[in-house]
């Protein structure tokens, strides 16, 4: 119902927006980061992925379309008080922000993503997806290897204003800034050891205690990857942080 | 191991419980006929008599002395910051740090306290933290409690049971990488009474870097892995700075005065063989625990380890304090100093004509 009114009452401003490029990742195996026994390789099928993570402007659609969405409104179960706080009000990014309209939208929640991907007939990558399409090796790189880029972009504090999408550097699938500009969402973020139980099992040991977990990595020497699984496991379906975005995959 | 795989059949027959209980019951004996005063738990008053918050302070600075006598609630908040901030006088890094400074913010309590803490993430920070402190008997030293996402917080708390200086780091994966950016300080539990008394006492704190540049390469510098694996690190430091606390930033004292050194090693690699060039440590509390050794030309500190050391100012002159492994104190940063000012005493040292 609200995409139909979406389409209707709001086809001139969707002008704007150009439909986001979706890029087809071709079938992997995941190894997963963290081996227990019951870890074994993940079979991926083919997926489609965002080209570019999701931006301000699209985001504001998707929040004028469903206002359950908006800053003043969202459930606060749903999204903590940073909740698009870098937005002038509900509906307007503010014309001061003008330079981040086409950058990644961030302070949004896990709920809030995976809502906007859902109002796309989409879904949030799972971490497989996500590792596997963040994997590909990239085009026109300057960089000695992408461990290394990435090592570098984590140890740089946050810049004061986020760039704009398609602004580092694009890998061999046409998936732009998988790393280098935010962190992403995934739709499993917080169990990516394969239980869906957060505490109290033997293997949350490994995520929580990542001295101990060093013993049970794919790559001990992936410091990189290292980063981001401590990223994730230390979130909440609904916190919004100012350096955590989103993109959305269909299967 | 054989306990655990026949639990069933034990269980059921009461063997396994007897044995259980068979086993703590050596357990306690043994505790109790090794255990020093310090560490018995039996002995530490735990009753709380008010709440207090902790007074934090950035290196060289120690916290006052505790006035109070009996255990309180103690409020501890630390921040994690990630700043920019030159590591020599031509290298800028990106140090991670408890407070906004390394080492982090000392911490200074009493035993039998219940330490109520908090550790915020910065929400301009980039990754997640958390905190480890040596001084906590639970998981992770209180890692468990804290994996803390950007614009976040934590809250635990904890009993401090036994005296002695630990050092606390942030223990996000990967843990090494968090303590090579600089994530780690100290925390000290005072005995019950308190530590004597002395004139001065200061915070010092050793860790090693790893970056990609050589030492004192001009700009800012990345995180070197390679050096890091390798062991092989450009700098190693005391307070987090080339120079930190040297010339007009020198420690002081005066002849006559004592003076208690709170040294911690961060590492995340080295361990220190603390040396003062001109001094004698009188007392040594080793690996910042109860046991005291006294008249000590240089002593050990462990990575992820400290010790206090406390010296009688007896001459005028400038104390250098090193790592005595001696390339990292010429070559690498590795050196500290006090400037002892007061009345020369040739009847301890004169230097002669010829």
């Amino acid at each position: 119902m609200t995409t139909i009114f979406f389409c209707a009452g709001n086809a001139q401003k969707k002008m704007a927006v150009s439909e986001m490029k979706m890029v087809a990742v071709p079938a992997g195996n995941y190894q997963p980061f963290f081996i227990t026994p019951n870890n074994k390789p993940i079979p991926v099928p083919a997926f489609k992925m965002g080209e570019t993570a999701v931006t301000n402007a699209e985001f504001l659609e998707f929040v004028k379309a469903n206002p359950e969405w908006r800053r003043s409104k969202v459930n606060r179960l749903f999204a903590d008080t940073n909740y698009l706080r870098h937005w002038k009000s509900d509906l307007s990014i503010g014309e001061a922000n003008k330079k981040i309209y086409n950058s990644p939208v961030v302070n949004v929640s896990w709920f809030a993503a995976e809502a906007y991907c859902k109002w796309k007939n989409k879904k949030l990558p799972t971490i497989a997806q996500w590792e596997l399409a963040a994997k590909a090796a990239p085009k026109n790189f300057k960089y000695k290897s992408l461990t290394d880029f990435i090592l570098d972009w984590y140890t740089k504090p946050n810049p004061k204003v986020l760039p704009n999408v398609k602004s580092t550097y694009q890998n061999e699938y046409g998936l732009y800034d998988m790393n280098g500009l935010i962190w992403e969402w995934t739709f499993n973020f917080n169990s990516f050891i394969g239980s869906r139980d957060s505490r109290g099992n033997d293997e949350d040991e490994l995520k929580n205690f990542c001295a101990g977990g060093a013993l049970n990595v794919a790559d001990k020497s992936d410091y990189a990857a290292f980063l981001r699984f401590s990223y994730r496991g230390s979130l909440k379906g609904n916190f919004c942080i100012a350096n955590l975005g989103f993109r959305c995959v269909k299967n | 191991m054989i306990q655990v795989s026949k639990k069933g059949p034990l269980l059921k027959s009461g063997i396994l419980p007897l044995l259980l209980m068979l086993s703590f019951t050596f357990f306690m004996f043994s505790c109790k006929t090794n255990s020093g005063n310090n560490a018995d738990e039996s002995k530490i008053d735990t009753i709380l008599t008010g709440t207090v918050t902790a007074e934090l302070t950035t290196a060289p600075n120690v916290p006052k002395p505790l006035t109070y006598t009996s255990p309180k609630r103690v409020m501890v908040q630390l921040e994690t910051i990630e700043k920019v901030m030159p590591i020599s006088d031509s290298s800028e890094y990106t140090f991670w740090t408890f407070g906004g400074h390394v080492p982090g913010n000392f911490i200074r309590v009493r035993q039998g306290d219940l330490v109520d803490f908090t550790l915020k993430n910065a929400p301009e920070s980039k990754m997640s933290h958390s905190i480890d402190l040596h001084a906590v008997i639970g998981p992770g030293g209180g890692a468990d409690a804290t994996s803390t996402a950007p614009g976040q917080s934590t809250h635990f708390q904890f009993r401090a049971l036994h005296p002695g200086l630990y050092v606390y780091h942030c223990a996000t994966g990967p843990v090494p990488l968090h303590i090579a950016n600089g994530m780690y300080g100290l925390i000290l539990v005072e005995p019950q009474g308190g530590l004597p008394k002395v004139d001065r006492e200061y915070y010092l704190m050793q860790g090693d870097f790893y970056t990609k540049g050589k030492y004192n390469a001009p700009g800012l510098q990345d995180f070197d892995e390679t050096k890091a694996l390798a062991e092989n690190p450009d700098y190693v430091l005391f307070n987090g700075k080339v120079r930190s606390t040297t010339g007009p930033n020198a420690l002081t004292a005066k002849v006559g005065e004592t003076v208690r050194l709170f040294v911690g090693n961060g590492g995340p690699n080295l361990i220190s063989s603390f040396h003062p060039i001109g001094q004698i440590f009188t007392k040594v509390y080793m690996e910042g625990g109860t046991e005291i050794n006294r008249d000590v030309q240089t002593t050990l500190i462990p990575a992820g380890g400290a010790a206090i050391v406390e010296m009688k100012m007896q001459v005028p002159e400038v104390i250098n304090l090193v790592d005595h492994s001696i390339f990292r104190a010429f070559n690498k940063g590795a050196i500290a100093q006090i400037k002892v000012a007061g009345a020369e005493n040739p009847s301890i040292y004169e230097k002669l004509k010829k």
